[in-house]
């Protein structure tokens, strides 16, 4: 029996995962306002007797939230982001409002995927994600890792199995 | 401990098992689809006879409604209904064709689209095996697959001869067995092919008494079950078409009931309850026995079996290494009593807690005592019997917790009320109590335990359920905290195996959770690399 490791989650992400973040955030919120303000809006305004000047404040204003939900949420997301492979584990611990600390042991991960969205490749960003058995919560992902340091992780793991099962 | 009796099915054919022992590990390399086919078989031509009735069963209704109401169309589409049942059937009679070979299970049907289904045999979890009334008296079984895929049945063999089915499972749990007796001897000489090793023999676990399962149907107070009981009974007094009539039999009786003064009222109204649950028990009773009529859980070599069932007959298998959880449910009633129900989940079906699926296929033990089902409890998890669960409690800011949220709710409440119902929305503020006693209760039941092997985790309100999960099957620990869980460092653990729903343990410190949280993480990872 090995002594149970002291390891915690110390790694942080890139960045620029920032940035990344609060791009695609905003380029929701823009196409949910653009639709809201330019679609929605008319339509309501000539299908519907109740719509006044007091509800057209009103959806600007949760569209500005929207707006500054992006803006402030990735710096949140990213300080509290942090992640560790240390012995046979994967550490990860994030969340704003609700904090989680997930523990994957590297014998249980049944795939490892590396994910590159289009934006991602821009920031020269990876997400890896790692499958376990089961169907609920048998996903992990760990975002913004620059996309040399993603490989390498993925690669320690896949020698960690040893067996190329994954 | 007595050896199986004639009930059981006879034992393996060693013939069938002939080709892969000799074949031994080179073959098993090089089986090319058509080399060493274990068993090739089709669905039993009685299925066609199933299925026509089932068909009849469905045009039934419209036939017979269109000849009624005169209308065509009616008739027309039950036909039309009938014809493509029955052609699907055919169609799917005519294709399906199963095939064993020493990897896989390979399953091929389809007329206009072939689809072939490979199922290597590492990956089949559990085999289930159901025969309705009907089926037996035909001589017929339906064999369900489950694999590690988590939705349940993986493939699904609608209607096989009984002696196929047989020889199917039999072909389907040997090379468990063998491939760890072959292992070591493979290293040292490859050549020497295995013995055929004798079936081995099978040892009755358990069997369930009639009075044992008479309980469980009393102590299953649930209303759902009344539910669908009535709704059942509703549908049947639909298609019998005297719901009018019901109906108008409800109006008058309540007429006739108004004419009575209160005083009388009341017993009467008590007594109709105390008839329904009546019922409702009654009804449960008999559904209990019949479902469970005959329980019985053996073990031969490392698999268990359940054979159960009155009408329905059902033998489900369960190799013992992929057992990935065993819970002890405990309702309020039966923790009453001394008594709980044994369940066991595999990778292969998902369920919640604390639910019962159809037909009682993850149930292990229908009901037992508590001394029962402790010393149960190794035949099911080797090694158990060793452990020395050390049981700690949870925090008891729990209640800190429970209160807090419980005061949120009675002032929201309250506020909610008040326009309306004046100083009466006071009584909202009685959530505040009820939520603490409910938090005390909660703390009360709940408890965790670490050892080498072994996460014994147990929680519930009035009733109680004890999860034990080997340390090998671990998938992921996740440490939880919502935003008042932060301001009271409290923290809530969740552990999650393959297949089931994950096991969570609300309310420990946050110091507790996070070592917990490490030791399991480590402990599987050593685990799992012992015995991957």
């Amino acid at each position: 029996m090995e002594p149970a490791s002291t390891a915690t989650a110390t790694d942080r992400l890139q960045r620029r995962v920032v940035g990344y973040w609060m791009l695609g955030d905003l380029l929701t919120t823009g196409v949910i306002t653009a639709l809201a303000w330019f679609v929605g809006r008319p339509l309501l305004a000539e299908h519907w007797q109740g719509w006044s000047t007091n509800l057209e404040h009103l959806l600007l204003g949760g569209l500005g939230g929207l707006t500054l939900l992006a803006l402030v949420v990735p710096p949140l997301a990213y300080a509290r982001w942090r992640y560790a492979y240390a012995g046979d584990l994967l550490l990860l611990r994030y969340g704003i409002l609700f904090i989680e600390e997930r523990a994957v042991p590297v014998k249980r991960m049944q795939h490892v995927d590396l994910v590159r969205g289009p934006l991602e490749r821009l920031f020269g960003l990876a997400t890896l994600v790692v499958f376990t058995a089961g169907n609920e919560g048998s996903a992990f992902r760990v975002p913004g890792l620059g996309a040399v340091d993603a490989q390498a992780l993925r690669d320690r793991i896949l020698e960690a199995r040893g067996d190329g099962r994954i | 401990m007595t050896d199986a009796s004639e009930e059981l099915p006879p034992p393996p054919r060693p013939t069938a098992l002939g080709p892969m022992d000799a074949g031994g590990d080179d073959a098993r390399r090089a089986a090319a689809p058509g080399v060493a086919v274990l068993a090739r078989g089709h669905l039993h031509p009685a299925i066609l006879l199933l299925r026509l009735l089932d068909a009849l069963r469905q045009a039934a209704f419209p036939v017979v409604a269109g000849l009624v109401l005169q209308s065509w169309w009616f008739v027309g589409f039950g036909v039309l209904a009938f014809v493509l049942y029955l052609g699907y059937a055919l169609a799917r009679y005519v294709t399906l064709e199963y095939t064993l070979t020493a990897d896989e299970l390979r399953v091929r049907e389809g007329l206009f689209e072939r689809q072939e289904r490979r199922i290597p045999l590492d990956l089949i979890q559990d085999l289930g095996f159901e025969s309705s009334l009907l089926r037996r008296a035909l001589g017929l079984c339906v064999v369900l697959v489950e694999t590690a895929s988590g939705r349940g049945v993986e493939a699904r063999l609608d209607a096989l001869a009984r002696g196929d089915a047989e020889h199917l499972r039999e072909v389907l749990l040997a090379p468990r067995a063998r491939a760890e007796v072959r292992a070591p001897q493979a290293a040292a000489d490859d050549h020497a092919s295995a013995p055929p090793t004798p079936p081995a023999p099978e040892w009755i676990v358990h069997q369930s008494r009639g009075a044992e399962l008479t309980l469980r149907g009393l102590t299953d107070l649930r209303l759902s079950a009344m539910f669908v009981t009535g709704y059942a009974a509703l549908e049947l007094a639909d298609s019998l078409g005297v719901a009018v009539r019901l109906a108008g039999a409800a109006r008058s009786a309540q007429e006739w009931l108004a004419r009575f003064p209160p005083s009388v009222m009341a017993p009467i109204l008590l007594g109709v309850l105390f008839v329904v649950m009546a019922f409702g028990v009654g009804t449960s009773v008999v559904g209990n026995l019949v479902t469970f009529h005959g329980f019985t859980l053996t073990l031969r070599g490392d698999v268990l079996q359940r054979r159960f069932g009155l009408l329905t007959t059902r033998q489900k298998t369960l190799p013992r290494p992929r057992v990935q959880r065993v819970t002890y449910e405990q309702t309020w009633l039966r923790r009453l009593l001394g008594c709980g129900v044994v369940k066991a989940d595999s990778a292969g079906g998902s369920r919640s807690e604390g639910e019962d699926t159809a037909g009682g296929w993850d149930v292990v033990v229908p009901l037992a005592r508590d001394a029962t089902a402790a010393a149960l409890l190794p035949a099911l998890l080797p090694g158990v019997e060793r452990a020395r669960f050390a049981w700690q409690r949870g925090s008891a800011r729990l209640v800190a917790r429970m209160a807090v949220q419980g005061a949120a709710l009675a002032a929201i409440a309250t506020a909610a009320l008040w326009p309306h119902n004046g100083p009466l929305a006071m009584f909202a503020l009685l959530l505040l109590p009820a939520w603490t006693v409910l938090g005390v209760l909660v703390w009360r039941n709940l408890g965790f335990a670490l050892d080498a092997e072994f996460l014994a985790l147990r929680h519930g309100v009035l009733g109680r359920a004890t999860a034990l999960l080997p340390m090998a099957k671990v998938q992921a620990v996740v440490v939880r905290q919502g935003p008042v869980e932060q301001a009271l460092g409290l923290a809530s653990l969740t552990v999650y195996v393959a297949g089931g729903s994950p096991t969570c343990v609300p309310d420990l410190l946050l110091a507790d959770a996070r070592t917990l949280a490490r030791d399991i993480g480590t402990r599987a990872a050593v685990a799992a690399a012992a015995t991957w």
